[in-house]
């Protein structure tokens, strides 16, 4: 993990070098262009902080430093969700696990399609869609949220901040100078992305927010208090027991289904650095106080899904990009049990498979585009796809009809004059009304 | 770790930065005619593969012509970084839509924001059958990214020719010479 990140933060810095000039000329372009410091995004007022400012001068108010860099860079970050009603509810749901830090706690919700929750020690913290895609109900999410207050009620960051120094200053050192450096360099390069995918995931700001991960990476014995702890907050802001052991249950059978040999191999992770490694013990202790409270929560999965609900379509658009097909049929399949947006859901499930295009996937893919259609929330897009299989399959009539019926429902579709087109070459094949 | 870094430094100093003007061949499969003198900056993508070409003016963050060549099946526009994180690759059975679509998640894997096709029209690529659209996308901090592609299919092959820049100010001040680029493909 470390070294394929060194990697990534120095060819970032060659390609930099390299364009030194246009760099600086853009940050000076693009600045007033930045969303503004504050947007409807940011939360309500809310009570003033438990946990006073540390001391600039101390270790605790170094890292807070860092800290407060990278919360600059997410406040500002084109990939922030600025829908109030979400940032609104996500807020609300860690106060309620977390009455006392609710002035502590800073959430940004970012459009990155993988999961991913994190906790900086200066209470700035960050969900990914990936991670509220993964969820599937209010208690597992507040179950993750209550997991990652522990980490910043207990200050593990610090702690392992000091293990750290006490193993070795030269880890530290280089740790810092690639947040600086990464930071610098990735902050104006789209091209970045590519070179620092190593790390995880094409995400540009992942070489600081890598750093601040080597910083955090936390041990198995925080990992486990702070499961401890999400789950007495959960359970005494009554929510269901078995949230818990079900999200990291349900995250580890996910990355066993995925594409790649490698990713299967690897333990799964509850974050996307080398943070909150996942294995069965944890899933295990879980169940056990799940079983010990043998009290009854709420699960407030019809209000989770109905929060999430305006954002399927976008965030499983971002799914796809991942182009991990076992990941993302696994994840689909778990939102489509609950069998609610199935339009969308059979629609996605259809794009999976026919950009997977392995063996038998395109006729699962007709499958699932022709369940979509019979569903009112299907996009339209459902129409176009099911017409392009039945065009290979020179169905040349029922392809041209379901064209048409994709023109009706995105008249200012952005193909209509390629798909008129081929409507009309269609029909010269197979006239309207005549035998296909 | 310095050692490292300068060394990548001085690496990054030596690469070769070609000005181009004139004809300009792709990889073989065609040839362009540049109005203007362009960098040949193709040495900057790290991992390019052989037959695409990456020309800018100002530099890759303010503009980006990528042209490439007879694209093969199982070939991709933006190379991956390790195994686990692919990125698009062109299929010879892709539909109109799925050409567009590739160029559109080829975009995305190079970091840009939900980049969206815009208005797909029939065009000619050298005299042959092709499609023309727009694009629009963000980057991660926000600035608003503007692009135009030309494309074609030629037996199991691609042609490709995609620029992109910043919406503002520098998207239209090469486009000019970029429907040039694209009105002068000949195929040799
Ligand atoms: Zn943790």
């Amino acid at each position: 993990m470390k070294r394929s990140f060194l990697r990534g933060a120095i060819s970032v810095f060659s390609a930099a070098a390299l364009i030194a000039a246009p760099a600086a000329s853009v940050a000076q372009q693009s600045a007033p262009l930045a969303p503004p410091a504050a947007t409807a995004a940011d939360p309500p007022p809310r009570p003033a902080p438990a946990r006073a400012r540390p001391d600039p001068s101390t270790d605790e108010g170094g890292i807070w430093g860092v800290a407060d860099r990278a919360e600059e860079d997410a406040r500002r970050s084109a990939e922030r969700i600025s829908d109030p009603g979400l940032n609104a509810y996500v807020a609300s749901i860690a106060c309620r696990v977390a009455a006392e830090f609710c002035g502590d706690v800073r959430i940004y919700l970012m459009q990155r399609p993988f999961y991913n929750a994190s906790m900086a020690p200066n209470g700035y913290m960050e969900v990914w869609s990936g991670l509220m895609l993964r969820v599937e109900d209010e208690a597992q999410l507040a179950f993750v949220l209550g997991h990652e207050i522990a980490h910043y009620d207990a200050r593990h960051s610090l702690e392992t901040l000091r293990a750290m120094r006490g193993r070795s200053n030269a880890a530290l050192a280089a740790s810092v100078a690639i947040a600086v450096i990464g930071a610098a360099a990735a902050a104006n390069s789209p091209n970045s992305a590519q070179s620092i995918m190593n790390a995880a995931g094409g995400l540009i700001d992942i070489a600081y927010l890598g750093a601040l991960a080597s910083l955090f990476g936390y041990s198995r014995e925080n990992e486990t208090e702070a499961d401890a702890e999400g789950f007495r907050r959960i359970a005494a802001a009554g929510y269901d027991p078995a949230a818990p052991a079900r999200q990291w249950r349900l995250r580890i059978d996910e990355v066993a289904a995925s594409d790649f040999e490698r990713t299967r191999r690897e333990e799964a992770r509850a974050g996307v650095f080398n943070t909150h490694p996942l294995n069965r013990d944890r899933v295990q202790a879980l169940e056990a106080l799940a079983l010990r409270a043998a009290a009854v929560g709420e699960t407030g999965r019809a209000r989770y899904r109905a929060a999430i609900r305006p954002f399927l379509d976008p965030w499983l658009r971002d799914e796809l990009r991942r182009r991990d097909y076992g990941q993302t049929l696994f994840l689909i399949e778990r939102l489509a049990s609950a069998e609610e947006d199935l339009g969308v859901l059979l629609f996605y499930r259809g794009e999976a498979h026919r950009l997977r295009r392995g063996e038998g996937d395109l006729a699962h893919a007709r499958a699932a585009y022709e369940s979509a259609i019979q569903h009112p929330d299907a996009p339209p897009l459902a129409w176009r796809q099911l017409g392009e299989i039945y065009e290979r399959e020179r169905r040349a009539a029922e392809a041209a009809a379901l064209f048409r019926a994709y023109l009706d429902r995105a008249p200012a579709a952005s193909d209509r004059l390629l798909i008129e087109r081929r409507i009309a070459a269609l029909e010269a094949q197979a006239p309207p009304g005549g035998t296909p | 770790m310095i050692k490292a870094l300068a060394a990548a430094l001085a690496l990054s100093a030596c690469a070769a930065v070609a000005a181009v003007e004139g004809p300009y061949s792709a990889a073989g499969a065609y040839t362009v005619t540049l109005d203007r003198q362009w960098s040949d900056i193709s040495a900057v993508m790290t991992q390019r593969p052989r037959n695409v070409r990456l020309l800018s003016v100002d530099g890759p963050l303010l503009n980006r012509l990528y042209i490439a060549s007879a694209i093969e099946p199982g070939q991709f526009l933006v190379k991956p970084a390790r195994r686990e994180a692919p990125t698009p690759i062109f299929r010879a059975d892709m539909s109109e839509t799925e050409l567009v679509e590739f160029v559109i998640d080829s975009v995305a894997a190079l970091g840009y924001l939900r980049p969206e096709s815009r208005n797909l029209r029939p065009d000619l690529f050298g005299g042959r059958e092709a499609v023309r659209f727009e694009i629009e996308a963000q980057t991660p901090e926000g600035l608003a990214f503007s692009g135009t592609a030309l494309l074609a299919r030629a037996g199991d092959r691609l042609h490709l020719i995609l620029y992109l820049a910043p919406t503002e100010h520098y998207y239209a001040r090469l486009l000019p010479h970029v429907e040039q680029v694209f009105a002068s493909v000949r195929f040799q």
